[in-house]
């Protein structure tokens, strides 16, 4: 091989530049440290007293509580990595396919610092106007191991906060499908920082941290809106601004290892009964109820889509039966604990056919979502919420609200409203950021990276020797 | 278009029937179903009511266990089975082997759900199979039922249950690898899961089932799981027959790390199928773990030594194949034997084991990926063992064993796998012939040199 000593050159100057920026990120991650490792250290010191003082209203640890809630920690946790990772992995070319499950890795990595550090405060801390968390609980200050009265009674606080975090984890790497085999990883991780600051930490406040939507009575069990519709609505604005992949329409783009997809597929399934069981903060009757309504519609997502593809384009493929798994999983997530199996089957029925159209006529709207997070994640979340505000009854979750079916229709147009939201915030917050990402460091990377291929131009390892 | 129509026209009736009554139980069940125990949502506001005690006793930490083991059951079949198999055939033909597991993951939940569930452990008829009461999980609520587990929502139960009604059939797919028609494949595993499996489930398992009556013991399904795939697998093999160039041209597994990496999460998924069985957290869950691990390792360490011997190398398949065999011989009896006679069934698996697969060639039959002398003769080994080492000092609510004084035991575990492969064997082999009948087994010969991936599915595993 042939090497240009000024391609060389130049390759090293922007090593330089790209190194200035990761730099620079650490250094800020550092200050923020600095900064509130004050108040985690006395935290912890004052962790005794603080116990003492909070002990007040006696809430009593329940370890089967306990135990569920960690393992479904756990249980998301391998959602992100290595099941998403995996799962994104074997859909892009062999040249990328290092880069696709770094962008996972990292931002897992990156987020659960942030979390602990601001995220969780601004999503669940003392309410401000209903908009925003205050900086009382910064760097888990005041969050120990006593049970808050409203995040799960019967577990420690921090095991919430610790479930929560999985959950501020995966949503930004959601998002990595649609901007995946050109974007610089240095954009990525800037991105994904500033995400899950600007956007994910005020709609989880406003859904579940106390805030807005919240006590208009909104209901979302485990993420369609927080998570669902706000990443999928920001890998449209990502897909879009980003533009498409060179030869998109052109080139031969098949997933390089199926098995993989399918590995993540499996992984992915399998967390999610801790995503959505999980949410229940609890082992117990809803759990189950819960458990079994995310199965019932996976597996009918799974099929229909399957059926779908067959009738529409002649055989049923693998790929397909994995995208119906994973629609009729995030369209049912903010309806898991509000609805029973039937209408858990009725909503895997529409996950299966509206996700496979919208990922069919992606094609004619121009924008390369590389590997549909907009049709998954983006139309099961609006459908799945809508469908809460259809399905949700009482007689399932004493503490939810009754749907449409059950006589309430205002419970409708609340969960349209929080769709318009979120939509809305997300489309506005990630285009700004996109915008400050691409001034500060540049989205894309250089044309002839990316014909490279990322795992050679950001990262100087190859996946398969 | 023909073809879709042929398909569409046997799966779709069987299933509108089945549709039309199951949901009216699930309309009924999801209209009036009771409050759950504990109202705690994820809207904080709400959830600010306490946990509200109710009657029932859910206990949390058995819950927890369940779901935990159901969850760790599902990962059994997909990935961990898909992948187990997908590993093993060859290149042309990963993607349809794993779909075959992945399908059946969603066919049987739907089956399970609206009419299985009922089949196999509704209220008794006569001793052979359950009522239709529970059609469409009707009544299967939240609040425990005392006859299955007692301190866990009814649902829970159900749901695990599903697990294992899923991973059966899969299991088979085994021994039809390579070869059968998608279309045909989906028909076939809705008749088999709705007429072996959850007839024999009821025998077993349910209250009132005549297996069950006799005394027979089955902890986990050696005999409802895996002698009946087992037999199922050696029908499946002799109708299918042989895959073509079978004997003469090369068909090594095309990627083993990936069959190491299925073998590895079927033995994390398989604490789940067998400690979780005890359907609670507690003495005997853990005394089921443990005995579940030892004879996992046992058999791999048997059957490597054996190979090693016999062969001269030790191979990473082969170990792969002993964990597993060593899996399915314990499963029967793990609720009911000690760990130092786990380790003996364990070595004594491996070694059975690793000469049915050696013998399998001179029997002539194709089963491609050892299904029949892994699970079938493993299950076998492990029911009769069950009859052996069982101990009433281990589970109270078992029996004694041979060992322990009680020979009739042997002799009602012999009568409980006799009964399963008989009925497994050809129930089996006449859902073949009605499914050949209708829409022929095999795909085209020109379709099996392709490969499963592209004639069946239009896509390839790499590219």
């Amino acid at each position: 091989m042939v090497i240009d000593p000024a391609r060389i050159d130049k390759r090293n100057r922007r090593r330089r530049g790209v190194f200035s920026v990761i730099g620079l990120t650490i250094a800020v991650m550092l200050g923020t440290l600095a900064v509130f490792t004050g108040s985690v250290a006395a935290q912890d010191t004052t962790a005794a007293s603080a116990q003492a003082v909070a002990a007040t209203p006696v809430l009593k640890i329940d370890t089967g509580d306990t135990a569920w809630v960690l393992t479904s920690t756990a249980l998301v946790l391998a959602m992100t990595m290595p099941g998403l990772a995996l799962f994104y992995g074997g859909l892009v070319r062999g040249k990328n396919v290092l880069g696709t499950i770094m962008q996972s890795l990292a931002i897992l990595c990156m987020v659960s610092l942030l979390w602990i550090l601001v995220g969780y405060s601004l999503a669940f801390g003392p309410d401000k106007g209903g908009i925003i968390g205050g900086l009382e609980w910064i760097g888990l200050s005041g969050v120990g191991s006593d049970p808050h009265p409203v995040y799960g009674p019967t577990i420690p606080h921090q095991v919430f906060m610790l479930f929560q975090l999985m959950f501020a984890a995966i949503t930004p790497a959601l998002i990595t499908g649609a901007v995946a085999e050109r974007m610089k990883f240095s954009a990525l991780l800037l991105f994904a920082a500033l995400w899950s600051l600007v956007i994910y930490t005020p709609v989880a406040h406003w859904i579940w941290g106390g805030g807005w939507l919240g006590k208009m009575g909104a209901l979302d069990f485990a993420g369609g809106a927080v998570v669902h519709i706000s990443s999928g609505v920001s890998a449209l604005v990502c897909a879009i601004v980003l533009g498409k992949r060179k030869g998109h329409g052109a080139d031969y783009m098949a997933p390089h290892n199926l098995p993989f997809t399918l590995l993540g597929t499996g992984l992915l399934w399998f967390g999610w009964f801790g995503f959505n069981a999980g949410s229940a903060l609890g082992a117990n009757g809803l759990a189950a109820s819960t458990f079994l309504a995310t199965h019932a519609a996976a597996a009918t997502g799974a099929l229909v889509w399957m059926g779908v593809e067959w009738v529409h384009r002649g055989k049923p493929t693998v790929l397909g039966l994995a995208s119906g798994a994973v629609a009729g999983l995030a369209t049912v997530t903010p309806a898991s604990g509000y609805v029973g199996p039937f209408h858990a089957i009725i909503i895997g029925v529409f996950a299966g056919v509206l996700c496979y159209f919208a990922v069919v006529w992606k094609g004619r709207m121009g924008y390369d979502d590389s590997l549909d997070v907009v049709g998954i994640h983006g139309v099961g979340g609006v459908f799945g919420v809508l469908a809460t505000g259809v399905f949700a009854s009482k007689a399932i979750n004493a503490a939810g609200a009754d749907g449409l079916l059950f006589g309430n229709a205002g419970q409708l147009g609340i969960q349209a409203i929080m769709v318009a939201a979120v939509m809305l915030f997300s489309v506005i917050g990630t285009w700004m950021i996109l915008k400050v990402v691409d001034a500060a460091v540049g989205l894309r990377v250089a044309p002839e990276d990316e014909s490279t291929g990322l795992d050679l131009s950001q990262h100087n390892e190859r996946a398969y020797s | 278009m023909n073809r879709y129509f042929r398909i569409m026209t046997s799966i779709l009736p069987v299933f509108a029937c089945a549709i039309l009554a199951g949901t009216t139980g699930l309309y009924a069940q999801d209209a009036g179903a009771p409050a759950p125990a504990a109202p705690i949502v994820a809207a904080p506001e709400a959830a600010a009511v306490p946990a509200a005690p109710v009657a029932s006793k859910i206990d949390t930490g058995d819950t927890t266990w369940v779901l935990v083991s159901t969850a760790m059951v599902l990962a059994m079949t997909a990935p961990g089975l898909a992948l187990f198999y997908g590993g093993m055939v060859r290149s042309k033909n990963a993607l349809g082997t794993i779909m075959q597991s992945f399908v059946i993951l969603c066919l049987i939940s739907i089956q399970w759900v609206l009419w299985g569930y009922s089949l196999a452990f509704g209220p008794d008829k006569g001793h052979l199979i359950g009522g239709l009461e529970w059609i469409g999980l009707n009544g299967v609520g939240l609040e425990p039922n005392a006859d299955y587990a007692a301190t866990i929502p009814h649902q829970a139960f159900m749901i695990f249950q599903m697990m294992f009604a899923v991973i059966t059939p899969a299991l088979i797919t085994g021994a039809v690898a390579e070869r059968m028609k998608f279309s045909a494949f989906l028909v076939f595993t809705l008749l088999w899961a709705t007429f072996i499996y959850d007839p024999l489930a009821h025998w077993v398992w349910a209250v009132g089932g005549w297996v069950r009556n006799l005394g027979a013991l089955d902890f986990a399904g050696g005999t409802v799981v895996h002698i009946s795939s087992g037999a199922a697998a050696l029908a499946c093999a002799i109708v299918l027959k042989k895959r073509l160039g079978y004997g003469r041209e090369h068909m090594v597994p095309h990627n083993l790390p990936m069959t190491v990496l299925g073998a590895s999460m079927l033995w994390f998924g398989w604490f789940g199928f067998n400690s979780g069985s005890a359907v609670a957290s507690g003495a005997l869950a853990v005394s089921a773990f443990v005995v579940t691990h030892t004879a996992a390792a046992a058999a791999a360490l048997a059957w490597m030594i054996v190979e090693w011997m016999y062969r001269g190398k030790p191979t990473v398949l082969g170990a792969a194949s002993g964990a597993v065999a060593g899996l399915v011989a314990i499963t029967p009896a793990s609720g009911f034997v000690g760990p130092m006679a786990s380790i003996v069934i364990g070595l004594v698996a491996g070694v059975l084991c690793y000469l049915a697969v050696l013998w399998k060639s001179k029997l002539g039959y194709d089963d491609a990926l050892d299904v029949v002398g892994i699970h079938g003769v493993g299950g076998i080994w492990g029911a009769l063992a069950t009859g052996l080492f069982a101990s009433k000092a281990i589970n109270a609510a078992g029996a004694d064993g041979l060992f322990y004084g009680n020979p009739a035991q042997l002799g009602i575990q012999a009568m409980a796998v006799l009964v399963s492969v008989v009925f497994a064997f050809v129930g089996t082999f006449v859902i073949l012939k009605l499914v050949d009948g209708l829409m022929g087994l095999r795909v085209s010969e020109e379709d099996e040199r392709k490969g499963l991936d592209l004639s069946q599915h239009d896509e390839r595993a790499y590219s």
